[in-house]
């Protein structure tokens, strides 16, 4: 019953499609079985003096007196019906596409709008190949499944029934010799499909092992050149590529031998349906049309068998497929119940005794961070790698929540206000961000669609990318991503942040995100950004002490705690590890002169 | 330029014979499996020819006499059918899979022996992904087509010659009528496969697009909810989508008339032989087996001319994976050794050590200018001079041409004029892997191999014993991280090296570069930030690898640049500045600027 359930749950809304479509190919299957009657029809009836076996509507259109006038009505009615037929086909055909396409396109929509909404926790855990995997081959394998699989079962079941029944109605039984086979034929198809899965998978892993050496060696050539381990590197290749080559062999074998052995049975039961058919057409049990009809339907039972046996097998790996999806499905979106309170944020930010850990760490990675920002005021966050600086940022845009203290923002507790309603208020500019691969242009322009030239212009002005930009091939017309079109980190850094500049946001935050531009530029950028945002609450992670001197406020972060708080010159006079810092980063030269001795 | 790396062209489909003619040169070794498949393909298509006279006789024959005792020979004849399909079916599949995979693997031995011999710059300027789409999926649908292609191919065209000649044998009059047919039957045929095809490919073009777009969402999640791009983001999708959609649909539509319409031409045909055998039959003419015969013969004639447009089409689908897989066969190498240095030097795969001189390490640069295919000129006129066991630092901005200097030592790259001297002599005039003997090259991020951290480090020397192993582990301090895994050295890196810490897998390098001995050390310095501790590590490692040895660093670590016996600021591909650490200091120009501006952050790091 889950297993039902979790087939049909997709399919809801665009199930009657299937249904019709499903109806029409079972007519189709009862108007194949009748094809072999017109031969019988003009055997037995027509040069005989038999009964034929064609439905009566069909008999009654064939009625003339002369033989040639009831073989020409035979030919003319034979194109009719199959006429008719095939407009079967095909509407049933079209019928059952548009259903799995429906099916394929929703599923695929909901999974992007599913893992767009799961949280920045599950994004940073989760394998992006793994998911990548589920959401295009499981899905693949699910839609081939309800398109092809589960309609070919129904169509081969009642194609098996009708041709079942066309034989009853001749010679019941011929009809029952004539199945003897079929059970044997299935189970043995059966058992090989699900037994050649194990030979299958070794394939793969040695396909597996094989792409991964050439996959090595390619990205590692300067290693192998430089160790001059080519030859090494031949010989490791050619035994995985042999490995491959002969775990494929194997499955040839089977492959082989399956056929071949099921094509045995398969003449074998043609040789008693022939044998017999013969014997009774002589003892007259049988006429001779119906032992070609037969002949005809047993073909129509019995070449399909092999393929009922592979779906069975595949029907278990469309379950595991669809496992696979609804585990995705199955973890809840981070705007699952999130509040609808949207204030208007003005960018007076508390902290007080802030904490954070993951469930499954066993240290805290931020405990009792208590500091306050007033509206337009910058604050710098200075610390090490792996110094919580990260975490804070992505607890002030609740990428993460916070498991201790509280967050306050305006004096509301970040808690009670709506994610998206935040992140719109609170812009972050990460150290790594991320680009789409749509145009440059549209890339800065991704928040506000249908901004114009000039004030996408002006803000890759600002941000001192504008140049960079025109001195692509393309300029601002160039596809992130597209043929190797790669930004350096530097003007991936400057494009995030001339994005930024098209909204006015109430905070912003900074995540060490001019790292790969230097000093210089840095300062250039900065001090335009400064002018421009001039009552925006500015958050500054950075390594540079250079940086971090011109806030407001400074915190100097160590292990997940405020080791100092203060601004530039309270902390200098503190003395500690900011006034040692800055001794050491403004008066480098008689440093380095003492450690170069 | 990038045009070549496009996986789907829309060329035009003329036959490229020189491409053809390559890729059958491949299939040489396999001529035994060839002509056997041709032959197992030729009596399957006569077994089948045969099979409805088989019932004629019992039809005609034992029906029409009513002779019971003419049945044991037919059951007799049945079962003789019964063994010889079988056996034939048995003997074209394993044939045919046979050629099908050897002659992948075939194509990926070539292919991969090439990778070798490729220089660097090759790689460069080739994407990985193309290098391996040609080593799996190409090499794959190519030997599948050729094999396949070549059984539906024989057994098709066996397949109707021998309907055709039968028919004619049995009856001149009726075969003529079906025959009419024929040419229908084949142009439909075409005509529907060449656009279902391209019909699959428009899918798998938009649907190659949408695993794009869940990368994106997957990769770019945090951005997309900083930025707030949900629903944005699933608009554009949603239009992916939906296209998607719609081409499959469309698809579906001219797959689901093709066959339908074949279905209508072959009633036609059989609605012929009804009246005109009909007529037949009762003229007396023709037998009622006879009749059956031709109705048979009418539904065998559309699956050899299904196959044989459908061989036809792939065979055409199939030419752009061929000329994929010769390009990278028969790639140009634009550094290679002369005819005399491999005479003298042997090949990577004979080399006559025995003649190779033993390696001290002075090299010099002498006037060498350098550019790229692209155009760029990176060097020009660069003169240096290093002594053997002299270490330099190259530093500056990236673009400078650290690397491409370090490439031009490697003999990645080749200078465009000016010589390189190792030893006093041109390196052109010895060979690239007595070069590459003596070379150690530690990378910044360090490339492992899968497989265990032993083997990893014998990597540097193939012939390296355990002992020698440990020895060089402990020389850069990775000995005592190896012993507290549970494994030892053998722990599996996994792929990529992911178990392994950064600076773990530093140090494992290390010991591989360390334990190959070169006179020459190229180390590409890491900018990543480590722990203090195993930064301090690194630094002892680095030290004593560089010791003795010739060695250039592209310098990021403080205590390598200001070690070095000489520093080496570039800009522009030129010299601009150059002493040791201290002068330049003092000369408050262009390295010390850099210097205060770029070293400054690693000292805080590593306070």
């Amino acid at each position: 019953m889950k297993r039902y359930r979790q087939f049909t749950k997709w399919m809801k809304g665009y199930i009657y499609l299937y249904v019709i479509g499903f109806f029409i190919l079972m007519a189709v299957q009862y108007l194949r079985t009748l094809t072999p009657l017109f031969i019988q029809h003009i055997i037995d009836n027509i040069f005989g003096d038999e009964p034929s076996a064609l439905p009566m509507f069909m008999q009654r259109m064939v009625q003339h007196d002369t033989i040639q006038g009831m073989l020409l009505l035979v030919a003319i009615v034979s194109i009719l019906f199959t006429i008719v037929r095939l407009v079967f086909v095909f509407v049933g055909r079209v019928l059952v596409s548009l259903f799995t396409e429906n099916v394929a396109y929703r599923m695929k929509n909901k999974l992007y709008r599913h893992l767009q909404n799961l949280s920045f926790n599950y994004h940073s855990k989760a394998e992006t190949g793994d998911l990548i995997q589920r959401t295009t081959t499981d899905v693949e394998t699910f839609r081939k499944f309800i398109g092809e699989q589960f309609t070919d079962v129904f169509r081969l079941f009642f194609l098996t029934a009708f041709a079942i029944m066309q034989m009853a109605l001749m010679n019941v039984r011929m009809t029952f010799i004539s199945l003897i086979m079929t059970p044997v034929v299935l189970t043995i198809a059966t058992i090989y499909f699900n037994r050649v899965k194990k030979v299958f998978d070794r394939v793969e892993k040695a396909e597996g092992k094989m792409t991964t050496a050439v996959q090595e060696n390619v990205t590692g050539t300067r290693v192998v050149k430089a160790f001059q381990n080519e030859k090494f590197e031949m010989d490791k290749f050619a035994a995985t590529s042999e490995r491959f080559r002969d775990e494929s062999m194997h499955l040839s074998r089977l492959m082989a031998f399956f056929w071949s052995g099921t094509d045995f049975l398969i003449f074998f039961q043609y040789t008693l349906t022939a044998s017999f058919g013969i014997y009774y057409t002589i003892q007259g049990a049988l006429d001779p049309g119906q032992f070609i009809a037969f002949l005809a339907l047993l073909g129509m039972i019995v070449w399909p068998l092999r393929q009922l046996g592979r779906i069975v097998g595949d029907f278990g790996k469309t379950s595991v497929a669809l496992d696979r999806i609804d585990e995705i499905m199955a973890e809840p979106s981070e705007h699952e119940g999130d509040s609808d309170f949207k204030p208007q944020i003005d960018g007076h930010i508390t902290f007080r005794n802030v904490g954070f850990q993951f469930d499954d760490d066993t240290k805290p990675l931020l405990k009792g961070i208590s500091f306050d920002v007033e509206p337009g005021e910058t604050l710098a966050v200075i610390g090490k790698t792996g110094s919580g600086k990260s975490t804070l940022m992505n607890l002030m845009v609740r990428l993460l929540e916070n498991n201790e203290g509280e967050i306050l923002f305006d004096g509301n507790d970040i808690k009670t206000i709506n994610k998206r309603h935040l992140r719109k208020n609170v812009g972050i500019i990460l150290q790594e961000p991320f680009l789409y691969s749509k145009t440059v242009f549209e890339n800065i322009g991704i928040m506000k669609r249908g901004a114009k030239e000039e004030s996408i212009f002006n803000a890759a002005t600002i941000a001192r990318v504008h140049e960079d930009i025109l001195g692509f091939e393309r300029g601002y017309e160039t596809v992130v991503g597209e043929r190797g079109v790669t930004l350096s980190g530097g003007q991936k850094q400057r494009v995030a942040i001339a994005r930024m500049l098209l909204e006015n946001k109430p905070v912003l935050i900074f995540d060490d995100s001019l790292s790969a531009v230097d000093t210089e530029t840095d300062i250039q950028i900065r001090r335009a950004l400064m002018h421009h945002w001039q009552n925006t609450t500015v958050f500054i992670i950075t390594h540079r002490i250079t940086t971090a001197m011109e806030a407001d406020k400074i915190i100097v972060l160590e292990d997940g705690k405020i080791k100092a708080y203060g601004d530039h010159a309270s902390l200098l006079k503190e003395g500690g590890l900011y006034a040692s810092l800055y001794e050491q980063q403004t008066n480098l030269a008689e440093n380095i002169r003492k450690e170069a001795v | 330029m990038m045009q070549q790396f496009e996986e789907e062209t829309y060329q035009d489909m003329s036959l490229n014979t020189a491409t053809w003619k390559r890729i059958f040169s491949f299939m040489r070794p396999l001529r035994k499996y060839i002509i056997l498949v041709i032959f197992f393909a030729t009596l399957l298509a006569v077994a089948d020819v045969g099979y409805p006279l088989i019932n004629r006789y019992g039809i005609d024959i034992i029906i029409e006499e009513g002779d019971l005792s003419l049945l044991p020979l037919f059951i007799g004849i049945y079962v003789f059918y019964m063994f010889f399909v079988a056996g034939i079916v048995f003997a074209f599949i394993y044939t045919a899979e046979k050629i099908q995979n050897h002659l992948a693997y075939i194509i990926r031995e070539k292919a991969f022996k090439k990778l070798q011999e490729l220089p660097f710059s090759y790689y460069d300027r080739t994407p990985a992904g193309w290098i391996m789409a040609r080593m799996t999926s190409d090499s794959r649908q190519l030997s599948d087509i050729l094999s396949w292609g070549l059984v539906d191919v024989t057994w098709g065209g066996m397949m109707m010659i021998g309907l055709i000649v039968v028919m004619f044998i049995l009856n001149v009059q009726l075969t003529l009528i079906t025959l009419t047919v024929l040419p229908v039957l084949i142009y439909l045929s075409i005509f529907f496969r060449k656009r279902i095809l391209k019909a699959y490919r428009d899918i798998r073009k938009q649907n190659s697009k949408i695993t794009g777009a869940f990368n994106e969402g997957i990769g770019g999640a945090k951005t997309t909810k900083t930025l707030v791009l949900e629903d944005s983001n699933y608009q554009d999708f949603d239009q992916l989508t939906d296209r998607m959609r719609r081409h499959s649909i469309r698809a579906a539509v001219f797959a689901s008339l093709y066959f339908p319409s074949i279905l209508f031409v072959a009633s036609i045909a059989t609605a012929l032989v009804f009246y005109y055998g009909g007529l037949d039959v009762r003229d007396e003419v023709i037998t009622v087996g006879l009749l059956y015969v031709f109705v048979s013969y009418v539904g065998q004639f559309f699956d050899p001319i299904m196959q044989l447009a459908n061989s036809l089409a792939r065979f055409q689908q199939a030419q752009a994976s061929a000329e994929r897989v010769v390009s990278l066969i028969d790639a140009d190498l634009d550094i290679d050794d002369t005819d005399q240095v491999k005479e003298k030097y042997g090949t990577i795969e004979a080399p006559k050590t025995e003649n190779w001189e033993a390696l001290k390490g002075d090299v010099t640069f002498d006037n060498v200018t350098f550019k790229y295919k692209k155009g760029e000129q990176v060097l020009s006129d660069f003169n240096l001079d290093v002594k053997a066991g002299e270490s330099v630092a190259l530093v500056g901005h990236t673009g400078a041409g650290k690397s491409t200097i370090v490439n031009l030592i490697c003999r990645f790259y080749e200078p465009t004029s000016g010589r390189i001297l190792i030893d006093g002599t041109d390196y052109k005039k010895r060979s690239i892997h007595w070069l590459h003997a003596n070379l150690g090259y530690v990378l910044q991020s360090p490339h492992l191999f899968s497989g265990n951290i032993r083997e990893n480090i014998r990597y540097g020397r193939l012939d390296a014993t355990d002992e020698e192993i440990i020895e060089a582990a402990k020389l850069v301090g990775a000995h005592d991280f190896i012993e507290t895994f549970e494994m030892g050295y053998d722990t599996e890196v996994t792929e990529g090296g992911s178990r392994l810490s950064v600076g773990e897998k530093q140090l494992i390098s290390f010991a591989r570069a360390l334990i190959a001995n070169p006179r020459i050390l190229i180390l590409d310095e890491a900018t990543s930030s480590v722990d203090t501790t195993t930064e301090k590590k690194i630094q002892k490692a680095i030290e004593t690898i560089m010791e003795g040895r010739t060695t250039f660093v592209i310098a990021h670590r403080l205590s390598t640049i200001v070690n070095a016996h000489k520093i080496l600021v570039l800009e522009h591909g030129r010299i601009i500045e150059s002493g040791t650490h201290e002068e330049m200091i003092k000369n408050r120009s262009h390295y010390y600027k850099l210097y205060t501006n770029q070293f400054k952050e690693s000292l805080f790091e590593s306070n």
